[in-house]
This record gives C-alpha cells, structure tokens and sequence, in this order.
C-alpha cells in the first residue's frame, strides 16, 4: 500500500475501428488505493479504454501492467479473474432474476448440483450491505428502481475479490443521498488498497471523490492532474482542448407572441395532472423536477405515447394525439429518454436513422437518395462526426448520436414544439453546450421547445422560464434571470415556494 | 446491384451503394454465398454430368420456385423481426380455393386473384392481432398453422379438388419457354418485386427500421402496425400464390400439400444471411439460398442418394453457413 508503486500502468494503446482511431497511444497510471479519475469528452475514448482493460477489446499496440506483471485479457472473463471490475453505464444485470442470482451469476455456492439458496442468499445480503442498501435480495431486478439496480452492480463488482474496479458514470442515474452512499462504498474501497477508476462528467463529484484524474482527448493522453492542487477550471480546459462555449446563461430576451403550445390540462389518473402550461414559438420551457415527478409522462402524454387526457391547443387549433403518428403529423417532435432504446436503429446506417421520418411523403420512393439528400445538410449543420453517412449509428459517441436524434426531426421538417427528455444524460460537457446551441438554434426558428432535465444548472442556462413538477403537478414557475438557482431547487425537493 | 448476395454483413452495408473504401474485401465477403453457390454447381457438374443439361436445371427450378416464393414473403416478415409459421397451411388453403373456385366455371384470373385476397387477408389478419396487440407473431401464426390446415381439410372433407379443365391455368404452373418454367419465372419476377419495393421504397425502408428498432421506429411516428400486418398480408399472399401454382401443376387442390413448408423457407432465409432479430439482410441472399438448397437436394438424387441421407446433409449445410455467417460478421465487426 506504498503509495509510490503501480497497481495498473497502460502505455502506448492503440485501437482502431474502421475509419476512426478511437485510441492514439494512450497512457494510464493507476496506484493503489487510489481513486483515479478517467476524464474526458465523448469519444475521447474513455469507454474503449476501459473496455480493452476489462478484455472485450483487443488493442493494436500498446502494453498493460497489473501490479508489475505484463497483463493481456483476451476476454472479459480473463479480466475478471485478473481482479478488473466493471461497473457499466448500461448495467449487465438480468431483469427477471432476483438480486441474490444476479450478484452470485455463475458463481453460486454449490452443493453438487444444488443451489444452496441459503448461503447464496447470505452472501448476497452481505454484498447489498456492504454498499448501504437496504432492499431485499430477493426481489426481481427489473422491479427496482435504477438507483437499486446500479447499487447492485456495484454489490455484484465486489462479490469478485476486485484488484481495480471501473465506475463508468455511476452518478448518471443516482440522486444525491444515493451518491452519497456509492461514495462511502468507495472510500471503503481504497481504504483496503483496491484502487477505483472512476468515470463521470459532474466536476464536482471527481473534486470531491478522486485523488487524480487522467484526461483524454481525441484518443490522447491530454494531461494527468493531482485533484488536490488543481481546479476544475484547468481539468475542463484539457477536456475540450481549444476554448469552446461552454452552457452559459441565456442572454437574450425572452420571446414574446401568442402561445404556439397552449396546455390546459394534461391529466394521467393517479401519475400526473399539469394544467395551464405555455410554450410560445422560439420559446424554451425547461421542466425540472425529481425523478418520477412526471416530467417523462408530461411529454410522453403529449407526445401521445400514452393514454392521456390532453386538453391543448397547438397554433390556435385543437391538439387531438391518438399515438406518436399523429403527433408527428400534428408538428410535436421528440427526443426520447434513451437515444439507444428509443431514439436511434443502431444497426442501421447514419443517414438511414437521420431520415427515416423525412420519407413518407409521395411519391414513396428512392428512400436511400432521398434520405441523403436530406441527411447531408442536416448533419453538416449539427456538426455530427462520422465516418460517412454508411456508418451505423451503434458506432458514434454518445453525443453524435443525440445530434442524430435531433437531425431525424430536422430532415422532416415543420416541427413546431420540440419535446426533450433528458437529451445531455451521459454527454460530456462539450457535447452538453454544442446539442443545447443547436437547441437554441432550432428555437430561434420558431420552435417551441419544452426541455425536461434533472440538472438545474442546464435549465437555468438555457431556459426562458422554468416550470416545476412536483409529484405530478406543476406548482411553480420561475424566470432564471430573476430567481436564484437555489431557490429553485429548493422548490424541487420541497415542492413549496420558498 | 449485385453486390449484396449473402451474408448478413452484406446486407447491412450493401444497401448502401457509396461505401466506397475496401470495397474489393468487403464484396467477396458480401457475395461469400454467392460463391458457394457456384461452387457447390461446379461439383455438381462434375460428379454428375447430367446437372447441366438443360432438363435438369429446368427440373430443379420448376421444383424451387413454389417454396422460393414463399421464403421471399417470408423474408420480409423476418426482417421486422416477425415469423410466418402459417405459411404451408395458408398455401394449401389457396391451392384448394383456386380449385374449388375454378371447378364450377369461374373464370381463371378471378379464381386466382380471390385465392391470394383470401391468403392475404389470412396473413393480415395473423400479422395485424401481432400487431395491434402485441402477440409474439409466433404464436398467433402457429394458431393460424393448425386452424387453417383444419380449415382446408373442412372445405372438401380431406378429399383433393379438381382444377377444371383450364389449359391456360395448367400452363402457369407446368408450363415452360423454351427450358424455362414458368413458376421459375414467376419466382424472379416476385424476387425482383420484393427487392424494388424493399429498396427502392418508403415502404422498405420502414420494414428494415422497424425490424432494427420497433420502439424507435414508434417514435419517429412510423406506421409500425400497419407495417407489420402488410408483410403478413405479402407473406400470406405469396403463399397463396404458391399454393395456386402447384393446384396448376397437379390439376388438382391437395389439402395435404406443404406441410413443414415453413421450415423450409425459414432456412432458405436464414441461410441467406437474413437476421432472425430482424433490421438486416434481404430477398437476393434468400434467392442464392433457394437455389443452393435445390441443387443440394438435386445433387443427391443424380448421386443416387436417399432422402433421409438428403435430410442430414441439408441439416448439416445449413449449419456450417450459420456458422460462416457468424464468423464473417464478427471479423467484419473488429476489422
């Protein structure tokens, strides 16, 4: 536990992916007990690096030492018997069975053929302990809310006696006290000597977690900062290289005009009921709330996802919305909460995904010119990043892959209300300020747009009023230019005006 | 547009024509079945110097295109991420219609175009309960298996139905130009049929985006349903019509006709590089599959070999290309 001594040195990793070169010669240095921070804009590389760590990729060039010894997973399996733990972003647990067979998958306490349910179950409440959970190992993970499930991961890192264990953006899906609880589990962590890799994109968390970070850029090595003497303000500046915009406050008038989206009630029986809520054109309406507030149900009800009584009017007019076909006819668009289940066909080709809503339209034909026609300004415009209009879509950076959600609505054309839900989760901060320019940009056409994120500090830099959902209801409503960001907050956890 | 026979990785890149870096490598991987088609024919040719003659191939085709056919609408069910068990039962349903509708004097086109109405009203209404209501296509089309096999053997008892005595109607499915059978010109006009409408429409490429990504392709505003029970509504049409070609052929309606023909054009789909799960592949990879499965079973009747020897050595092909495919695919995946 000498401080001085490597637990893992990776040096000189190369990966290259047809047309990109996801890592250039990458450097990594992670000491025992230590809590290292591995930052950087999407597709810096973060994620390939972790996963050539943990065995799913092989690098091209460059070579990796655990504890001294040359170290070569070829699988994940090897990486795990090596004592390299993951914790993925998409959590790798089997919904429909139990904690305790999750925690214990493959490594059951065996008596010959039989399961001793007993000792598994032992072993997985000391494993949920360990990480302050509470719930009972004997529920379905599926039935869990994302919180629980993303403790379980972490319960089920540790069931593997873990030399390194790899958080990749833990907090994206965890509320403060949660976090708060993952962040004991990691001190406990290093306080034995394991050392952490810990992945996020929230500055404040890795100030106050990691003793040093690594920053990527563009598959490179930008720098290694020792977190007690440096500021967060340096470690961002690596991050994205040359100056660019960062989420600055909205320093333009707030629009004026007829409301474009008049809602009088949206009433879902026991989830949700919003009554009397404006968007005007060029207008952006954040929705900030906790999870579960009913920020996802608002806009899937108005997106017709769901049986809903929507009482509306868009452009004067009546909002009918019998499903999302129609209200991609009535002129709503939307962003869904997860660009990977929802959002995109991952196994389709970038200009295939950016205009497959462009295409119903006589006289029904050539798609594949059509589509490119339309994707290629549409993309230029959004400054997406690939390969080539061929690519497929699975192969993107988490941010290019939002920028192809919104070209899907572009290509269309004649969107007048523009429905987010949560379109930064999982986007580094760069990516963050360039989807809320285009955002802007979109606005500044004419579009209403109806934001809902779970960071405040976005909302008060990009909305033109914010409204406040609270268990359902929408019970304030506040203009970041005149309301502190605290006071706002305060009314999301409370649901009371200050 | 030759550029996609085969493997699944052929299709999904193969669609678009711009790709244009190592485009040498990537065809010889995309038309790999292609290739074995061939080669599999030049063995032919040499173990049995009948293969080429031109009866033979006639032969072989007029045997292919009835079940080719049906695995093209087949392939358009599975590229939703469907499956069509009906489609031996809806076949011999229409095989019985077009003869029961002929027998007492209705004219031939008619006749015909009521047989693929009633198949794709079978088809749609299987797809349309998945659809609508969200049943695995599975189920409701293994329930429409046995209630339409049970439907055709109520129409005449289980007794075989005379066609008439049409010379036009036995010529569709007997007759030949030249050495070319008529059914197997059929086949490649439906083939080329299904590959324009996949390609070459608005219509295809919603087929491909559902099959990729049902809830997303739902929430770009896509008309998932009425995509779905269109294909089952093609499938079940193009089965019908195979059923009507082989009534044709015999001059007489078996209800007994097509039983297990699914699975035979289940594998002509998946060994044309069409994935189960849907999003990737298309009708000329089943096409190459079709014949290459013909000319197999052909090769052993001219060799003299049985068909419980056949059974083994498709079974066995069939496997050794799944396994190609997949090593192909996950090289392309890493390269």
């Amino acid at each position: 536990m000498t401080g001085t001594e490597e637990r893992l040195r990776m040096t000189g990793i190369v990966k290259r992916f047809p047309g990109t070169v996801a890592l250039d010669g990458v450097e990594l240095s992670v000491r025992p007990g230590e809590v290292h921070c591995l930052l950087g804009e999407n597709g810096a590389g973060k994620s390939t690096l972790m996963k050539i760590l943990a065995g799913s990729y092989q690098p091209e060039e460059g070579t990796i030492l655990l504890d001294g010894q040359p170290f070569r997973p070829a699988t994940p399996h090897a990486g795990q018997a090596a004592g390299i733990a993951v914790i993925y972003q998409e959590l790798d647990l089997l919904p429909d069975l139990t904690v305790a067979q999750n925690l214990l998958l493959g490594r059951a306490p065996r008596l010959g053929p039989f399961v001793r349910r007993g000792q598994r179950a032992r072993l997985a409440r000391e494993a949920l302990d360990r990480v302050g959970a509470s719930f009972p190992v004997t529920t379905r993970v599926g039935e869990l809310p994302i919180a629980a499930q993303q403790l379980t991961a972490i319960a089920k890192a540790l069931t593997a006696d873990a030399r390194v264990i790899v958080m990749d953006e833990p907090s994206a899906t965890l509320g403060e006290s949660e976090l708060l609880a993952v962040f004991e589990v990691i001190r406990s962590l290093t306080a034995e000597g394991r050392s952490v890799i810990f992945i996020s994109h929230r500055m404040d968390e890795v100030m106050e977690i990691g003793d040093r970070a690594t920053v990527l850029r563009d598959g490179r090595t930008a720098g290694v900062y020792d977190l007690a003497s440096t500021g967060p303000d340096e470690i961002v500046a690596a991050m994205i290289g040359e100056a660019s915009e960062l989420v600055g406050a909205t320093d333009r008038p707030a629009p004026g005009g007829e409301p474009l989206l008049r809602v009088e009630r949206v009433h879902v029986p026991g989830l949700l009921d919003v009554r009397d809520l404006e968007v005007r054109p060029g207008e952006v309406v954040g929705l900030a709330g906790l999870g579960g507030a009913g920020r996802t149900t608002l806009l899937r009800a108005l997106f017709g996802d769901l049986k809903a009584q929507v009482t509306a009017r868009l452009d004067g007019r009546p909002l009918k919305v019998a499903g999302p076909a129609a209200a991609v006819r009535a002129g709503l668009a939307l962003v869904p909460e997860s660009r990977k289940e929802q959002g995109l066909m991952l196994g389709l080709s970038v200009s295939r995904n950016a205009a497959i809503g462009a295409l119903g339209r006589p006289p029904w034909l050539l798609p594949g010119r059509l589509g490119r026609r339309l994707a290629r300004p549409a993309l230029a415009d959004l400054g997406v990043k690939t390969a080539g209009l061929d690519q497929l879509v699975g192969q993107l950076s988490g941010g290019n892959q939002q920028k192809i959600v919104l070209a899907k609505w572009i290509t269309r054309g004649g969107i007048k209300v523009l429905l987010l839900d949560e379109p930064t989760r999982g986007l580094d901060v760069g990516a963050k300020a360039d989807l809320y320019r285009q955002v802007r940009h979109l606005a500044d056409q004419g579009v209403a747009v109806l934001l809902a994120s779970s960071e405040l500090n976005e909302l008060t830099a990009n909305a033109d009023h914010i409204q406040v959902l609270y268990e359902g209801r929408n019970v304030a409503r506040f203009d970041p230019r005149t309301s502190p960001e605290s006071v706002i907050a305060h009314t999301v956890i409370t649901g009371a005006t200050a | 547009m030759t550029t996609s026979l085969g493997s699944t990785v052929a299709s999904t890149t193969g669609k678009e024509r711009g790709g244009r870096s190592r485009r040498g490598a990537d065809l010889i991987v995309k038309s790999n079945l292609l290739l074995v088609f061939l080669a599999l024919c030049v063995v032919a040719s040499l173990l049995a110097p009948q293969f080429l003659t031109g009866r033979n191939i006639a032969n072989l085709l007029q045997q292919s295109s009835l079940t080719g056919i049906v695995a093209i609408g087949m392939t358009m069910v599975v590229l939703t991420a469907g499956i069509d068990l009906s489609v031996g039962s809806v076949a011999a349903f229409g095989g019985m219609t077009v003869a029961l509708l002929m027998a007492p004097g209705m004219p031939v086109l008619p006749a015909i175009l009521l047989s693929l109405a009633i198949g794709a009203a079978f088809g749609a209404v299987m797809g349309g309960l998945s659809a609508y209501l969200s049943l695995p296509s599975f189920m409701t089309t293994l329930a429409g298996l046995t209630a339409i096999r049970g439907l055709t053997y109520l129409l005449t008892d289980g007794k075989p139905a005379q066609a008439g005595e049409s010379e036009v109607f036995q010529l569709l499915g007997g007759g030949f130009v030249g050495y070319v059978p008529i059914v197997g010109i059929i086949f490649v006009v439906v083939t080329l049929l299904a590959a324009g409408v996949l390609r070459g429409t608005t219509f295809g490429e919603y087929v491909y985006a559902v099959g990729s990504n049902k809830e997303a392709a739902r929430l770009s505003g896509l008309p998932v349903r009425g995509v779905i029970t269109t294909v089952f509504a093609v499938s079940g049409g193009l089965a019908a019509l195979a059923g009507v070609l082989l009534t044709s052929r015999l001059t007489v309606g078996q209800p007994t006709a097509f039983s297990g023909l699914e699975l035979d054009a289940i594998a002509a789909v998946v060994l044309g590089g069409t994935n189960l799960f849907g999003g990737r592949g298309g009708v000329f990879g089943t096409f190459v599959a079709v014949l290459l499965l013909s000319v197999l079973r052909n090769l052993c009747n001219l060799l003299g070999l049985g068909s419980f020897f056949q059974m083994v050595v498709t079974g066995l092909i069939l496997l050794v290309a799944l396994v190609l495919n997949m090593l192909i695919e996950r090289r392309g995946a890493r390269a």
